[in-house]
């Protein structure tokens, strides 16, 4: 579902207001800003960088992945320097919604090992120089716990170091459950995006991985609900986002809508929010990142309604 | 009384009784190529008229209603066509009717008519915006995908974040807005700070976890001075885990904090390959020399071997 923001100082605009808004910052000249939807000013990026974020969800299958890479595209398409972590050490899957899993060589592990160096480990996306992808291990390979959060703690530090400069955000791909993996993943990292669907099995999960993300330290914790049926919602068959807001009682990033095309861009290894026109599930990850650079959440959400009676006088335009 | 309207067409299987007036309005219902073609009313009704009531008897209304009569038996074996004819032929003319009623059927005309053509004209709108050419460049900048300032199509855009949407229709009074085909109202959220922070006192208090910082095989002791809460155990046949820390933790630091130059491994790989190489080379050096020095020295013992032999 699309949102909208009404601060307490900005109403609602017509569809053609009457006078011209002028750009209110240039746009950056390292980068044109290429968004699927042309603004008139870029976000402004909030908090120090680079913003370490780990998305994770405690239950399998609700979208992080499919979230990591949406948003991801949509920060490097604003203009943003990304780099993405796929934390999952023995499900690797970022690079095939990417699209990029023929290009990766080398891993965290490779590093470790002296194999290769960071950068060589880090794929550029050839549709968004800003955008790279680092893979923690390959699928065969066996990692030693114990410091897998200390080496990812390292990687994040080295790329804060290196000569091209650190990069905006750091987008760090959670594995499911709350083991030795999650707890790798979420080491570095300064905030986080719960993901979550509406049904009850999803949320109990997300209520316990964000009991532990506090226990560990992390307080800026922001929620995404995905698949959102509307249709359901107003049939009372699914619960409504205000619904579960109540029962985890976090922010709210991004409310995703149910949508077919997430499982065809999947499959060709397009994210979502690159199609044109966009979809309303790829204008609400743009949405949501949106938000993120402003470290911003939603102040409304949108529920459907009956559609409006067309009387005898509709023939008319009425 | 005859009907006027008998009495006119009837004219039509009665030849001999037409007048010049009433032949008029009989060509206006003509059969043109199997069709029946229905021309426009002339105005000259009043003619036609006066013309049929002078000539109303009572002798000729029976006549004519015996030839009515006639009529109709003859309508019975005649085709479809002809029948339809005679069909249309025996509706009242509506302008005759009008005449009657001359205000309330204008009125009644002129709001048909322009209800008519309100609906056409919509139809024609609403088909002309359903058929322009989906997913053109011209209609990603109508609406708003795309810059229109390179290119001069359409005005430039006039907002200034994603959440004044040009495919959001907002309602008059801001409540309501309709997205593709659906309508939806603005729900507010209601999670306050007070709502938040008791969920964080809920959650501290249900899960109590500190991260683990030991990992051990299951079955291996636990060293004495480790907190138990803090110890992870892994299964010893875990696909992608292991517990064995073969890699030496400041080496992989530095593996991972280089920049530039070859990597760790690579470059012991090469350095001791390079050392293999330069052993082997010196030993096949040495065996090449040992070989030659003994055939060279065996060469020298058969000399003298052959001289005291000689001698």
């Amino acid at each position: 579902m699309l949102s909208l923001i009404p601060s307490p100082t900005i109403q609602f605009k017509p569809l053609f207001p009457s006078k011209t808004i002028k750009p209110l910052k240039p746009f950056s000249s390292k980068s044109s800003i290429q968004s699927v939807l042309q603004w008139n000013r870029k976000p402004e990026l909030a908090g120090e960088t680079p913003r370490v974020v780990v998305i994770t969800s405690g239950k399998g299958g609700v979208g992080k992945t499919t979230t990591t890479a949406n948003v991801g595209l949509s920060l490097a398409r604003l203009g943003f320097s990304v780099v993405a972590i796929d934390a999952d050490v023995g499900l690797r899957n970022l690079d095939l919604l990417l699209g990029l899993e023929n290009r990766v060589n080398y891993t965290v592990v490779e590093v470790l090992n002296g194999d290769c160096r960071l950068d060589q480990a880090l794929v550029r996306d050839k549709r968004w120089s800003n955008f790279e992808l680092l893979c923690i291990s390959k699928p065969r390979s066996k990692l030693p716990l114990g410091f897998g959060g200390k080496a990812l703690t390292w990687v994040v530090e080295a790329l804060k170091s290196r000569q091209e400069g650190s990069p905006d955000f750091i987008l760090i791909d959670c594995p499911a459950g709350i083991d030795a993996g999650f707890i790798t993943a979420i080491t570095p990292a300064n905030e986080a995006v719960l993901v979550t669907t509406p049904d009850i099995t999803s949320l109990r999960d997300a209520d316990r991985v964000t009991g532990l993300l506090e226990c560990d330290g992390i307080r800026d914790i922001k929620m995404v609900v995905n698949r959102v049926r509307t249709d359901m919602i107003k049939g009372e068959d699914m619960m409504s986002v205000l619904d579960i807001q109540e029962m985890l009682g976090l922010a709210l990033l991004g409310v995703i809508p149910e949508d077919s095309e997430v499982i065809r861009s999947t499959n060709r290894g397009y994210p979502l929010v690159l199609n044109k026109p966009p979809t309303l599930a790829g204008l609400a990850f743009e949405q949501a990142a949106w938000r993120l650079v402003e470290q911003d959440s939603m102040k409304a959400v949108m529920v459907e309604e009956e559609p409006k009676r067309r009387g005898f006088f509709s023939f008319f335009g009425g | 009384m005859a009907s006027i309207w008998t009495l006119q067409f009837h004219s039509l299987y009665f030849p001999h009784r037409v007048s010049s007036t009433v032949a008029k309005l009989r060509t206006e219902f003509t059969l043109s190529q199997g069709r029946l073609s229905l021309n426009r009313w002339s105005t000259n009704r009043k003619f036609q008229l006066k013309a049929v009531r002078d000539s109303a008897s009572s002798n000729e209304d029976q006549n004519l209603e015996s030839g009515k009569v006639a009529v109709a038996a003859d309508t019975k074996t005649k085709d479809p066509v002809a029948k339809f004819q005679e069909t249309l032929i025996s509706l009242p003319p509506v302008a005759f009717v009008m005449k009657r009623h001359t205000r309330s059927s204008f009125a009644i005309g002129l709001s048909l008519s322009t209800a008519f053509l309100v609906i056409v004209v919509r139809a024609f709108i609403v088909r002309r915006s359903r058929y322009n050419r989906p997913g053109s460049v011209e209609d990603l900048v109508r609406r708003g995908q795309l810059r229109s300032d390179r290119r001069g199509i359409s005005r430039p855009l006039k907002y200034e974040d994603p959440f004044n949407n040009p495919l959001v229709k907002v309602g008059k009074s801001n409540s309501t807005m309709e997205m593709c085909g659906k309508v939806y109202r603005l729900a507010p959220i209601t999670l306050t700070k007070e709502q938040q922070t008791i969920h964080q006192k809920r959650r501290s208090r249900a899960y109590q976890w500190k991260r683990p910082t030991i990992f051990l095989k299951e079955g291996d002791l636990i060293p004495p001075d480790v907190d138990p809460d803090t110890v992870r155990w892994i299964p010893a046949n875990h696909p992608f885990a292991t517990t064995a820390n073969d890699i030496d933790e400041d080496l992989a630091q530095n593996n991972v904090y280089q920049k530039q130059g070859v990597p760790f491994r690579i470059r012991a790989e090469h350095e001791a390959l390079q050392k293999k190489l330069e052993a082997l080379q010196n030993f096949n050096n040495c065996r090449h020399f040992c070989r030659h020095g003994c055939f060279y020295l065996l060469t020298i013992e058969r000399v003298f071997f052959v001289q005291e032999h000689v001698n």
